[in-house]
Formats: C-alpha cells, sequence, structure tokens
C-alpha cells in the first residue's frame, strides 16, 4: 500500500493561529496519491485538506483495529468516499471514483498510514514552523 | 426637505450599509433553523462549486444560480433535510436535501439533485455543493 500526498504551495496561512476547522476545510491542501497493488485509488484535485485526510484516516485504522466492520472517509467538498472493510487480518479498501476493490493487510494499511501522518507532519513543521507549536496541528497530527 | 424625510433618507443608508458584506457576513439568521453563511465561506462556495469553477472532483451548481437562491436552498437543506453529525471527529453537522430536480452536476458531470451544507457548531456554514 502506498499512500502519499501533494501539499499545494502555501504562503498565506497564519499557522499560528489556524484552528481545527481551518485544518479540516481549508487549510493545507493538496493531492492524494493511494495505490494499493495495481489499483489507483489516488485523487489529485488541488483542494483535499491533507491534515484532516491523515487525522480521518488514523481515526479509521484505530475503529478497524478496535473490531469495526467498515468504515467511510468522505471527502470534504464532494460526494466521493473511500470504504474500508475489515475482513479477518485484511482490509478491503474501494472507492466511489475509482475501479475494483484492494486487499491490504490491516497492518500494512495502519503501518502506511502512521508514516502518511508522520511525513506530513515534519514537512508542514519544516516549511512552517509555527505549526509545531499550534494546538490544533498537534492534536490532529500529534506531537511528534 | 423635512426633518423626518432627512431622517429616513440617513437610516436607509445606514440599513444599505450594513447589508453590504465586506468582511463580516453575507447574511446573517439566528433562527434555529438558519444558518450564518458569511462572506468568506460564500467566496468559498463560489470559487469551488460555481458552474465555472475549474476546482477538479467537486460539485458544481447550475449556471446563473444566484447568491439569493443558493442562501434560499442552504435554509431549506438546514429546515428539511436529513442532519447527521458530521465523521470521524470533524466538527460540525452534515445537512442533506433531495430538492427533486437537477440542481448542479456530480463529480463526474451526471445531475446532481441534492445538496449537502456543512455546518458549524457556531451554526456557521462551512461549506455547501450538490451531488
Amino acid at each position: 500500500m502506498h499512500l502519499d500526498y501533494r501539499l499545494n504551495e502555501d504562503r498565506e496561512t497564519d499557522w499560528s493561529s489556524v484552528t481545527e476547522e481551518d485544518l479540516r476545510y481549508r487549510v493545507a491542501l493538496g493531492n492524494l496519491v493511494f495505490h494499493i497493488g495495481n489499483k489507483d485509488f489516488s485523487a489529485d484535485w488541488d483542494w483535499i485538506p491533507l491534515v484532516d485526510l491523515a487525522a480521518s484516516f488514523a481515526e479509521i485504522i484505530r475503529k478497524l483495529e478496535a473490531g469495526s466492520p467498515s468504515e467511510i472517509f468522505e471527502f470534504t467538498e464532494s460526494d466521493a468516499w473511500v470504504r474500508f472493510q475489515r475482513k479477518g487480518d485484511k482490509v478491503l479498501v474501494s472507492t466511489s471514483y475509482g475501479e475494483g476493490v484492494a486487499e491490504v493487510a490491516l497492518h500494512s494499511a495502519s503501518a502506511a498510514v502512521k508514516s502518511f501522518v508522520e511525513r506530513l507532519r515534519s514537512e508542514l513543521d519544516r516549511k512552517h514552523p509555527q505549526a509545531a507549536h499550534n494546538a490544533a496541528v498537534r492534536k490532529l497530527l500529534g506531537a511528534g | 426637505m423635512n426633518l423626518r424625510l432627512i431622517a429616513a433618507l440617513f437610516l436607509s443608508f445606514g440599513l444599505l450599509l450594513t447589508a453590504i458584506p465586506t468582511t463580516g457576513y453575507a447574511q446573517v439568521e439566528t433562527s434555529a433553523d438558519q444558518v450564518i453563511l458569511t462572506h468568506s465561506r460564500l467566496q468559498h462556495i463560489i470559487e469551488r462549486h460555481w458552474s465555472d469553477s475549474t476546482a477538479a472532483g467537486a460539485g458544481k451548481f447550475q449556471a446563473g444560480l444566484t447568491v439569493d437562491s443558493l442562501r434560499d436552498m442552504i435554509n431549506e437543506a438546514v429546515r428539511n433535510g436529513r442532519a447527521r453529525h458530521n465523521t470521524h471527529g470533524r466538527p460540525g453537522t452534515l445537512y442533506e436535501y433531495d430538492f427533486q430536480r437537477q440542481i448542479g452536476t456530480t463529480i463526474d458531470g451526471g445531475p446532481a439533485t441534492r445538496l449537502r451544507v456543512v455546518v458549524s457548531n457556531r451554526n456557521e456554514v462551512i461549506t455547501a455543493f450538490p451531488f
């Protein structure tokens, strides 16, 4: 499972004052890069709030690990979705905008999401040092 | 010109100024079934979901939609639509309403009849789009 992102350039945001709502809907926008095997679930829409996606995917993995049979991620600006269905130690992944269903081990999905969160946090901290001290960023991406 | 007429003119001018959205609210509604649409959120909806928006992967409203019509649709969706909690820790409430007529296009270009409105815990519209 390859889970990555492309973060848009942003020179306008005051990262000392961004709120959770900003992070969920308005800032750190970009694209999702998402491959499982030969299935491509990427979304290159440029407007995906990546901190929200990272936090939501992490929450979904936590719920699946806790026994939830199915979780759905809904994009913020459309009815597009990504569905995660637990099947034993595996997770079946499908989307409303991509073809087919892919299968990945739950521990692999968990590792991919954890890496995604850590890379995004590192890039934001590097590009926007004030983000490291922002409470909403720490809440959604962890303290690092 | 009598004093009453002068006072009426001043009052009208004052009301006009308060109605012009600057950095404040494009619409302020306080009843329980109506929501606040700020100027910045209205701009966001126009930039991302208006018929001439180039944003990919986002539903678009039909050409010719006016801001007043959008406000009416948002209020109708909040008043009569299905409400549910926002997902995976996102703050706020989602309202979805089927207008039973085309109001725009889906992300793949098909006809959209439904509106989703995302409303914050402060009763402010975050976004709204057809699907």
